[in-house]
This record gives C-alpha cells, structure tokens and sequence, in this order.
C-alpha cells in the first residue's frame, strides 16, 4: 500500500464515528492527566489497560496514543501558570512561561504553547506518514558515541542558559551532574552517594528536583519579597488573553525549530520529549537576535520547547510502529497493548495490520485539531486563577506541588526531598544563581555518563571513537564552538579595552 | 521496561471456569495487601494485577485482595515495607530474581528473600540467544569459537551486571574460556537497537521481545535459555544441547509473605496460587506471553531459594560484582 492510500484508508478508518469518540476521549484523559503534576500518561494509560481488551485494536490504540499525546498539550499549563512543570517534558516552558505570565502575559504564553503544540504535534505527524522507514534506519544508526556527542551539545547549551555569570552557571550544572548520579550505577550494580539510605538506591526522581526548584523555590523567594498585596496582572477582554500578532511572528522559527528538532531526538530509542525540549530551547536562543530576553518572558521560548515535546510523539512513534522498539515508558506500554489485542508490531506490521497503522496515523492528524479545539478557549479559563489573591494562590501552589512530588513515587521520603530543593532553589535565586543548568545537568547528566562508558567499553578503550564517527564529530565540533562563544566575547572585550587604553 | 514485563495483563480479561472456596485454617480477617516492588504499568506490577483480577473473577478469596505499590531502589522499598510487617498473616509479595540480588549486591538493602515467608514459585521467563541474520554465527558454537579467537572484541547488549544475560555470559565464559564484552543499557528498546544497529553482536532476549524480529527475518536465534525447547522455536537448540554443560538459570515470578507467617497461612495462599495458577485464564495467559508454568510449592522454595543464591553469588563473585554478602 502506499502512502496515499495508506492515509485514505487510514482516515477511513479514523474517521469511524466510534474511532473519533476514542480520539476525542483519549485527548480529554490526556489533557487532564498532563494538568496534573505526579499523574504522567505513562502510569495512566498502564492503568487503562485492563479496560481497553475489549475494544476493537484501531480504536484501543487511537485512545491510548490520544491520552500519549494529549498529555504533552496539557504539561505546558501549570508550567506557565504555576512554575510548576505538570510532566518532565514541560519544565523548560517554566523558563519563559511562568515570566510572561508575570507580566500579564498567561494568556498569551498559554495560546502559543497549544498553538506551537498543533503546528508540532502536525509536523510531526507528517513525519510519521512521509518519511518513517528513513529516519528508522537514522535512528538505528546511532549508537553510544552519537548519544554521546549529542548530550554534550546539550550540556554546552549551559553557556547560554548561565546568564550574567558563567562561573555561576558551572556550579549550578556540577550540581546537577552529582544529583543524577546518586543512585544504583546501571554497569556495577554499586550504590552512589546514598549515605545509608536504602530509598536513594533507586535515585532521586526528575520531577521532585523540578518542581522543588522551580515551584516551591519561587514561592518561597516571592514570600520574602512581600509580594502579599501584589495580584499578578491578567489583562481583561479576550482578546488580550491570546497571543498577539507580534508574538506569533516571533515564535515563526520556533515552530519549524521545535517541529524538527522534536522529531528527529524523539525518534531516537535513548531520546525523548525532555531531551528534545532542552536542545530546542538551546538552539532558539543561540540563534535568536534578542538572547537577552530569554528567561524573560521570550514567547520563541515557550514555543520551542512545547513544539518539540509534541512533534517528540510522531518521532517516538517511528521505532515503534515500523520497527516494534519502544523508546520510552508510555510507547512500551502501547506495544504490549497491540500484543494484547492480537496485532503483531514489529517490522512486518504495516503490512500485516494497515487498519491499525494508517488508522492511528490518521487518527493523530484528528487528534492535533481536537486538542487544539479542546485547549484554545480553556486558556482564559485557566488564566483566571492568576486573579487569585497570593494568600490564597501560594497555599494552591504549594499543594499541587506536594500532591505532584507524592504522586510520582507514594514515598514520604520524597516530600522531603521536595523540601530540600525548595529550599536550594530558594538559596540559588537569592544568591543569583541559575537553576535551568542544574535542571539540564540533571537531566543530561545520566544519559551522558552511560553513552560515554558504552562508547569505551564497544572500542576496548579507545576514546578515538568518539571523533571517529561522522556524526558524533559533528555534533561535538558543535558543543565545542557553542563552548567557546563567551571565550570569543571575553576576549573581544579585552582587545576593546586593549584598544581604547592605548589609543 | 521491557516487553514480556508488560505483556503480563492479558489473564484479567480472559477469566473462566469454576473454583470452590478455600479450605484451610487461616481465614483473613481484612483484606490482603499483595507488595510489587514496581510502579503501575510495570512488569511486576501487571504480573501482580492479572493474579488479583483472576482471584476476584473466580471468587477464590472471601475478602479483596489489592496491589500496593512500593517502588524504588530496585526491590528495597517493597522489601523494607514487607519486613516492617512481620507476622502481619494480610500481608503478601511478589517477588523476581532481583529481590534475591538486590541484598547480594547493595549494602543499604538489608531485607532478605530468605527471612521473609516464600509461598511459591509460579513462573518461569525462558530466554533466546540472537544474533542479526547478516551476522556470520549460525550457531552459538560459532560465536564461541569467534569470541576465542579475538578475546573482548565481539560484543553483546544487556542490562545490569545482575542481570539473568550478563550471568549466562558469565557462565559460558567460565566453561569455555572465551571473552567478549557485555553493554549495559537501561531499556529493551535501546538494547534492541544496538543489535539491530549493528553496534553489537549478540544479545539474551525474550521471546516476546524478540519473536516479531526473527520472523520478519532481521534476528536469527541460535540458542535458548531453557531447560527445554519453546513450543514456537523447536528447530534452535537449548544452550544445553547445542553442547555448552552450564546450569540453566531461571528469571522466576512468584509470591513470598512477611516474616514471621505461620504453617497454615502459607498452606493457605500456597493453596490459593495453586488453585489460580490452574484457571483457564492463567494458562491462555502464561501461554500468550511465552511463560512457562513452574509451580514450586512453599516446602521446596525455601532449599531451591537458597541454593540459587549460593549460585548467583559466586557467578556475581566472577563477573567482578562487589559482593556484599
């Protein structure tokens, strides 16, 4: 079958009126679970299971994946709003999201993260249908050197997320770096930093440090500051509450960036959505005109990384559905439900089962216009709880973020944890330290230690191979170039300085 | 999280049949807690989920019987929780290979297997040996030979040191005085794509994971990890067979109780299991996931236990992991 007629009959299959109800309920649960911080799409759709034996495969799997994507729509909300990152693949909208909706903007940061998330969420898609067997044999092709030089291109993103002091920002990913590699080492099967503690083994969760952080760190800091009386600004009339022309013409490249870096990291089985969010948001702001106002409120910062999150999906889907390999916890799951409804995924399955295939493809075109009919008019409603006074806002916060920490892992342990964070990220705001490094580092830090053992352990030692190969040269000539822009600035300065004291 | 993990829910949807009530003389007063060591979704998780939809459907218990999830640092969190209620008889869990290797291996992990109340072995996971169908090994007994003749330089993907794969490897490499390298990686999907990729050479899989590859002709099996052959590969040799004298070594699933549980109360949930484990639902279950159905009751658990991690502890002693105990 080819493509064409893949989709037509694809959309046939789709655009059964049971099928729409699937999607349309699939996109409702996952908005639903992506507002919640704690409940992710992975544990909802495993709890799902059960109930979807019966149901015909096309219509199971278009639920499931509506709930997949959908949940990455709904994850860019409480970051906006809240500084509260409602899923891991959200919290870098919290950099600029939560600043535009101090000034007034929520309403506007929240109708280009749905927008960003549609035209994404699309691209992506159109990746699937067009070009899935390439880009599966692209991603195949990667192997530990490649992750490796790519995480380090995303580590030298920490340049420009550093702001006025790179000294700082250093510190802030070192920091990073040490929390991700406390836990059970994958190689040794050894404990690290656990200090005695048996509920460290398993490491400390993203989300915990995230919301600690960003959250309870930025309620604690605004607290102090006496901000009781202040009400964040929320313009009135609804067309202030969407985003401008203004806006939208400046998040143009962001889209198309976070489309394309969205699917191609997505695609990769040792990628995924928070990965894809960060280089996007990096490459945004390296070749952005105004860098300056990132982490200020730049409207290209909330949609480069909500843009790559979504176009992530079409990307993850390309392993799974042309090759049967999973890359993360919520496709793995998807795979094990085809199996149960009696469908084989695997290379063989676009063949052997078109209805299942070409339905769901279709069914996320669908899919996108939904969420962003569902999304768009929910914006003013969600931007109202902006007119909450403090008193009662910061109580809110504060509960959201514990029951998100809680729900995570059901350990008390980790409320403390959460304390502790907060409490860092407190310290770190007062003392003018970043926190974006230390999430980056977090998050990059792990994926890169095991690339790079992998890499030795493959070449016996040699670490030639991480230059011998194409790719990872390129990727990490790259990070070095990124690595030595400020080097470049610095010594610009002094050359002026040298100039302007002699002449 | 890998595939055979996940695909363990199918029972709870495919129920039949009759059962009388249980007769013995510990009778539950409140519900029964059932501990996984995993979060919703995971394997152990599903696994635990399909026995109590099968215990509810055919009414095998007068009282509920629900999962409580307790995960993190592999099996020490549900292992702390089971040991902090000792002699609680409402109190069961479901246990793997890792609940035995986690005290093994990690200081912090204190709470053995062995001092809580082994009810039953239920399962057992087999195994395949696979290479690409481009790859020049059409038998383990080529691999061997070649990973001979270039000591550490062929490869293959795994998970942690502890893992069932890495101890195969650990044992052929011990018979046979071969080396080749074992890379970890944290998920299936990534250990299936560096074999497909062509990063590595071999790879220990299971079936479930795997069985889609070989018949669309990308994955070729040259050897299986069972004591016997799986219905769906008669034509591959187990390891045995194909001439490599290594003892088999089990991935199991089965059910321990807190501390301190008394004779009848393990006669009690051993008779439960029993009685679940011969449902029409469990049996279409084990077979649909490639299991295989190896009761062991609480009498012989207890001495298989033990051997098995006198054995698993030298083969981690030689794999080069720190031993703790």
């Amino acid at each position: 079958m080819d493509i064409a007629s893949g989709l037509l009959h694809g959309f046939a299959v789709a655009l059964q009126p049971s099928n729409v109800i699937w999607c349309f309920v699939g996109c409702l649960l996952g908005t639903i679970v992506g507002i919640m911080p704690g409940l992710g799409p992975a544990a909802t759709i495993a709890l799902l299971l059960p109930l979807t034996f019966k149901m015909d495969p096309s219509g199971g799997i278009i639920m499931l994946a509506g709930i997949y994507y959908g949940a990455k729509y709904g994850g860019s909300t409480t970051s906006i709003l809240l500084n509260i990152p409602g899923e891991s693949s959200s919290v870098v909208t919290c950099l600029d999201g939560y600043q535009m909706a101090r000034k007034g903007r929520a309403g506007a940061a929240l109708g280009i993260a749905a927008i960003a998330s549609f035209v994404a969420g699309t691209v992506g898609v159109i990746g699937l249908t067009l070009v899935a067997p390439p880009v599966a044999a692209f991603a195949l092709s990667f192997s530990s050197p490649e992750y490796f030089a790519l995480m380090c291109l995303g580590l030298a993103l920490v340049v420009l997320l550093s702001g006025a002091s790179l000294l700082k920002g250093l510190l802030s990913l070192l920091l990073g770096l040490w929390l991700t590699s406390i836990g059970t080492d994958l190689f040794t099967a050894q404990s690290r930093f656990i200090f005695g503690q048996a509920t460290l083994l398993g490491g400390i969760d993203f989300m915990v440090v995230a919301i600690g952080v960003f959250a309870i760190g930025e309620v604690l800091g605004s607290v102090e500051d006496g901000e009781e009386a202040k009400v964040l600004p929320v313009p009135r009339g609804f067309r202030n509450l969407l985003p401008n022309a203004e806006e939208l013409k400046a998040c143009r490249f962001a889209f198309l960036n976070g489309s394309i870096t969205g699917f191609l990291v997505g695609c990769l089985p040792g990628g995924g959505a928070t990965i894809s969010s960060f280089i996007a948001y990096g490459i945004e702001k390296a070749v952005s005109k105004h860098p300056e106002q990132f982490g200020k409120g730049a409207p290209e910062g909330v949609a480069a990384p909500e843009g790559a999150n979504n176009a992530d999906t079409g990307g993850a889907l390309v392993p799974l559905l042309t090759l049967g390999i999973p890359s993360g916890g919520s496709t793995a799951i998807m795979l094990s439900a085809l199996v149960l409804w009696g469908v084989k995924p695997g290379p063989l399955m676009m063949q052997e089962s078109p209805d299942v295939f070409w339905g769901l493809v279709a069914s996320m075109y669908i899919g996108n216009v939904v969420l962003l009919i569902l999304n768009l008019p929910l914006v003013p409603l969600f931007a109202q709880i902006l007119r909450l006074p403090v008193y009662v806002l910061f109580p809110i916060i504060f509960g959201i973020s514990i029951v998100g920490a809680y729900g995570a892992s059901g350990r008390m342990f980790d409320l403390g944890l959460l304390v502790g964070f907060g409490l860092l990220g407190y310290a770190m705001s007062k003392l003018k330290y970043p926190s974006a490094p230390l999430i980056l580092g977090f998050v990059l830090g792990d994926a890169m230690e095991r690339a790079l053992r992998q890499s030795l352990m493959m070449s016996q030692g040699d670490l030639l191979t991480l230059v011998e190969r194409p790719i990872s040269a390129i990727m990490l000539s790259l990070a070095l170039v990124i690595l030595l822009i400020p080097l470049f600035g610095w010594l610009n300065r002094l050359r002026v300085r040298a100039i302007t004291e002699n002449g | 999280m890998n595939r055979r993990e996940l695909l363990v829910g199918t029972a709870s949807a495919l129920v039949a049949g009759t059962a009388g009530p249980a007769f013995a003389q510990f009778k539950p007063a409140r519900p029964i807690e059932f501990v996984v060591h995993g979060g919703p979704g995971s394997g152990n998780d599903v696994f635990a989920r399909t026995i109590t939809t099968i215990i509810d459907q055919e009414k095998l218990l007068p009282v509920r019987i629900q999962v409580v999830n307790k995960p993190g640092g592999g099996s020490t969190s549900a292992a702390a929780y089971v040991v902090s209620k000792k002699n609680d008889p409402h109190v069961i869990a479901c246990f793997t290979n890792i609940w035995l290797l986690d005290p093994l291996v990690q200081e912090a992990a204190t709470n053995k297997l062995l001092d809580m109340s082994p009810i039953a072995r239920l399962v057992v996971e087999p195994a395949l040996v696979v290479v690409r169908t481009d790859s020049p090994f059409k038998t383990l007994k080529e691999f061997i030979d070649a990973a001979k003749a270039k000591p550490g330089a062929l490869k293959m993907s795994g998970g942690s040191i502890t893992s069932r794969e890495n101890t195969v490897r650990q044992l052929l490499m011990q018979l046979t005085g071969a080396r080749w390298a074992f890379i970890s990686f944290p998920s299936g999907g990534e250990r299936i794509a560096a074999l497909l990729g062509g990063h590595v050479d071999m790879m220990i899989v299971d079936p479930s994971e795997a069985g889609e590859q070989v018949r669309a002709g990308k994955l070729r099996v040259i050897a299986q990890v069972n004591e016997r052959r799986l219905p769906h590969f008669l034509d591959t040799p187990t390891i045995k067979e194909a001439g490599f004298d290594i003892p088999n070594v089990p991935q199991m699933r089965g059910v321990v109780g807190a501390p301190g549980m008394s004779a009848e109360t393990v006669a009690f949930y051993e008779d439960l299991l029993l009685k679940t484990s011969k449902t029409a639902g469990w049996q279409k279950f084990v077979e649909d996931s490639q299991l295989d159905n190896e009761f062991v009751k609480a009498a012989d658990l207890k001495a298989f236990l033990t051997k098995f991690e006198g054995e698993l502890r030298e083969i981690l002693k030689a794999a080069g992991a720190k031993v703790v105990r």
